[in-house]
C-alpha cells in the first residue's frame, strides 16, 4: 500500500476552521438547529411525524410482540441462546464428562459458589472427581467458569425454574456419576470395570457435602483453638514456673521484713 | 335533512306541567345515566389506555383476567375501592378531600353540555364553547388543591407545574376553539354541530382548519396533562407529581377525572373540527349524504371520538417528556403566535366568504 492511498482526504475530512477573532463557527454544527424559527416548526412537526410511524409500525404488526405468555407456552417456550439460568456439566452420549478436576474454575470463581471435592480412593486415575457442587444461592452467573474451563466441560443452560422450598436445596451436584474423564473411560475395554469405576452422584445431594465441609472447617478451627490455647496455657505455665525459681530465694528476705514490720 | 335536537333539560321541561314528580324521576335517571356512562367509559378507556400501550411497546396488556384481560380494569377497581385510604398526617384534611371532588366535577360539569347525538345532551346552552372552557379550569384547581393539601414537596412542585402549565395552554386552547366559532358563527354546541353540516370545519375551513386543529390537539394534551406534557405527575422527577399522597378512592377519582378529561378533549375536539355526531357530509351531494346518514348520528360521534382518543395515545406512547422551559417556550413563543395569526387569517376568511360551501 502506497503512502497515498492512505493520506488524509478520504479517511479524515480536513479540520473546520474554528471561531476566529470575531468568526463564527464555520461548517455544520450538528447540535445548532440553523432551520429558523419557521423552519423549526415544519422540522419538529416532521420529526413527530417519524417518530408516530415507527411506533404505529409496532402496533400494526402484531409479531413484534416480545412477551412470553409463560406458564402457558410452558411447552414452546424459547429461551435466548445465552441465557444464563443454571450452570451445567456437558456429559457426552454416553454420559461422560471431561472434567480432570483441575480446579481452575473453583479458583476463579468470584464469590465461591463451586467447591469440587475429589475421591479419597481413585479408581483408575490419579485424581478423579467425587463431586463438582455449585451453589445456585451464592452464584451471581457470571460466566466466569464457563469461559476459564479448558475442556469445555461447563456450560449455563436456559433451566430456569429452580425454586425449592428450603434453601439448602440451592446446591446442585453438578456432575451424574463420581468417576475418571471420558478419555481414561474409554480406554476400558470390560463394561463392568468401567461401571465399577463410576458411581452415581444425586443433583440434590449437595448440601450435605457443604454440610459437611462446614462441620469439617469447624473442627479444624476448633482444634486449631484447642491447639492454640494449650499452648498458651503450656507457656503461661512456664513462664510462672520460671517466675516461681526466680522469686523462691527472695520471698525469704520479704517474709524476715513483714516479720520486722 | 334537518336535525330536531333535544335535550334532556328540554325534556324535563316538557314534563314538568304534567307531573312534576315525573320531572324528578327524569332529571334521577339523567344524572344515574350520566355517573353510569362516565364509570363505564372510564373502565373501557383504561382498558384500550393499557391494551394500545402494550401494543406500540411491543407487549401484550393485560391477558389474564378474562378473555384478554377484559375483566382487568373492573378487578383493579375492585382492589382500588377495599384500599386503606390514606390521609398524611400534617395533611390539611378538608381541602385533601375536597380536591379529587373538584377534579371530578369539572369534568363531570363539562359532561352535561357535549352533544352527543341530537337527542343523547344534557343541557344545550347557547353559550357552550364558553362553558366547557370555563368549567374545565375547575380541573385546575382540584390539582392545585391536591398538591398543596398533601402537605409535600413533591405534590406541591408537580400542582404547580400543572397550575402554569394549564394556565399557559389555555390561551392557545382558546383561540382555536375561536377559529371554530368564527367560522360558525356560533358558541352553541349543537348549533356548531349543524353548521357542519355540508362538511366538516377541519377542511371546510382549508388551511385555518387544520391548524386550528392541531393547535388545539397540543394544547388540549397540555390541560389534560398527558404524556408529552405530564410534568404535573412525571414519575421520574416527582414520583407521581400532585397524587403522590393520594391512595384508595381518592386517587381513583382523580384517576378516572384523568381519563375522562381525555373523553371530553377528543369529544371538544370531534364536535368543532370533525362534526360531532354529524355524517360526514360533502357539500349539497345529496345521494353521498344520503349514505352517509345510513349510520345513525351516535354512532359517528363514537367513532370520531375514538378516532381523537387513540390519536391521543398515540401520541403518548410516542413522544418524550418536554422539560419545564421546552414547555413554556412552546407555548408562548410558537404557538400563541401561530395561533393569533391562524385567527386573523380565518376571521378575514370568513369576513369574505373565503371557504368551501360558504353561505
Amino acid at each position: 500500500m502506497s503512502d497515498e492511498s492512505i493520506a488524509a482526504p478520504e479517511v479524515l475530512p480536513p479540520p473546520e476552521k474554528h471561531v476566529g477573532t470575531g468568526g463564527a463557527v464555520t461548517g455544520a454544527v450538528p447540535w445548532i438547529d440553523k432551520s429558523g424559527a419557521i423552519g423549526g416548526v415544519f422540522k419538529g412537526i416532521r420529526s413527530l411525524f417519524s417518530g408516530m410511524k415507527v411506533t404505529v409500525g409496532y402496533l400494526m404488526r402484531p409479531s413484534t410482540v416480545i412477551t412470553q405468555q409463560y406458564p402457558e407456552n410452558r411447552e414452546t417456550l424459547k429461551l435466548p441462546d445465552r441465557f444464563r439460568a443454571q450452570l451445567a456439566f456437558n456429559h457426552d452420549d454416553n454420559g461422560y464428562h471431561k472434567c480432570t478436576m483441575c480446579r481452575i474454575c473453583e479458583e476463579a470463581c468470584p464469590n465461591v459458589s463451586i467447591i469440587i471435592t475429589g475421591r479419597e480412593k481413585p479408581a483408575v486415575s490419579k485424581k478423579e472427581i467425587d463431586s463438582f457442587v455449585w451453589r445456585l444461592d451464592s452464584c451471581t452467573f457470571c460466566n466466569t467458569c464457563v469461559i476459564v474451563c479448558p475442556f469445555g466441560v461447563l456450560r449455563f443452560d436456559g433451566t430456569f425454574e429452580s425454586s425449592v422450598y428450603d434453601r439448602r436445596l440451592l446446591a446442585y451436584t453438578l456432575n451424574d456419576y463420581a468417576g475418571p474423564v471420558a478419555s481414561v473411560l474409554e480406554k476400558i475395554e470390560d463394561p463392568e470395570a468401567r461401571k465399577a469405576a463410576m458411581e452415581k452422584r444425586d443433583p440434590y445431594g449437595a448440601h450435605t457435602i457443604i454440610e459437611a465441609l462446614a462441620e469439617r472447617q469447624r473442627a479444624k478451627k476448633a482444634a486449631t483453638h484447642a491447639a492454640y490455647a494449650a499452648a498458651k496455657a503450656a507457656r503461661i505455665a512456664k513462664k510462672e514456673a520460671a517466675k516461681a525459681a526466680a522469686e523462691a530465694p527472695a520471698a525469704e528476705p520479704a517474709a524476715e521484713a513483714k516479720d520486722v514490720g | 335533512m334537518s336535525w330536531q335536537v333535544k335535550t334532556m333539560a328540554e325534556r324535563t321541561g316538557d314534563l314538568l306541567p304534567g307531573s312534576p314528580w315525573t320531572a324528578v324521576l327524569y332529571v334521577l335517571l339523567t344524572i344515574l345515566a350520566v355517573t353510569a356512562f362516565v364509570t363505564l367509559c372510564g373502565l373501557v378507556l383504561i382498558y384500550a389506555e393499557r391494551k394500545v400501550s402494550a401494543h406500540f411497546q411491543c407487549r401484550l396488556g393485560p391477558m389474564r383476567v378474562g378473555w384478554h384481560g377484559l375483566l382487568q380494569t373492573i378487578a383493579d377497581t375492585i382492589k382500588l375501592l377495599l384500599k386503606e385510604d390514606i390521609v398524611p398526617r400534617d395533611a390539611d384534611a378538608l381541602l385533601h378531600i375536597l380536591a379529587p371532588v373538584l377534579s371530578f366535577a369539572g369534568m363531570l360539569l363539562v359532561m352535561i353540555a357535549l352533544p352527543m347525538s341530537p337527542s343523547i345532551q344534557v343541557a344545550d346552552m347557547n353559550i357552550g364553547v364558553l362553558y366547557v372552557t370555563a368549567v374545565s379550569g375547575l380541573g385546575v384547581l382540584g390539582i392545585l388543591l391536591g398538591g398543596w393539601s398533601s402537605n409535600n414537596k413533591w405534590s406541591l412542585l408537580g400542582a404547580m407545574r400543572a397550575g402554569a402549565q394549564i394556565i399557559s395552554y389555555e390561551v392557545s386552547a382558546t383561540l382555536a376553539l375561536l377559529v371554530v366559532v368564527l367560522f360558525a358563527g356560533t358558541l352553541q354546541l349543537s348549533g356548531i354541530v349543524q353548521s357542519q353540516e355540508t362538511g366538516w370545519w377541519i377542511w371546510r375551513a382549508h388551511g385555518c382548519g387544520i391548524v386550528a386543529f392541531s393547535i388545539f390537539m397540543i394544547a388540549g394534551t397540555a390541560e389534560i396533562n398527558r404524556t408529552p406534557f405530564d410534568l404535573a405527575e412525571g414519575e421520574s422527577e416527582l414520583t407521581a407529581g400532585f397524587h403522590t399522597e393520594y391512595s384508595g378512592l381518592r386517587f381513583s377519582f382523580f384517576f378516572l377525572s384523568e381519563f375522562l378529561n381525555m373523553f371530553v378533549l377528543a369529544a371538544m375536539a370531534s364536535t368543532l373540527f370533525l362534526g360531532g355526531w354529524m355524517p360526514l357530509h360533502v357539500g349539497h351531494f345529496t345521494v353521498f349524504n344520503g349514505i352517509m346518514d345510513l349510520l345513525p348520528p351516535g354512532l359517528w360521534f363514537t367513532l370520531k371520538t375514538s378516532a381523537v382518543i387513540f390519536l391521543i395515545m398515540w401520541f403518548r406512547w410516542t413522544f418524550p417528556r418536554l422539560r419545564v422551559d421546552q414547555l413554556m417556550r412552546l407555548e408562548w413563543k410558537i404557538l400563541l403566535p401561530i395561533g393569533f395569526v391562524n385567527l386573523f387569517v380565518s376571521a378575514a376568511c370568513v369576513v369574505t366568504g373565503f371557504y368551501f360551501f360558504a353561505g
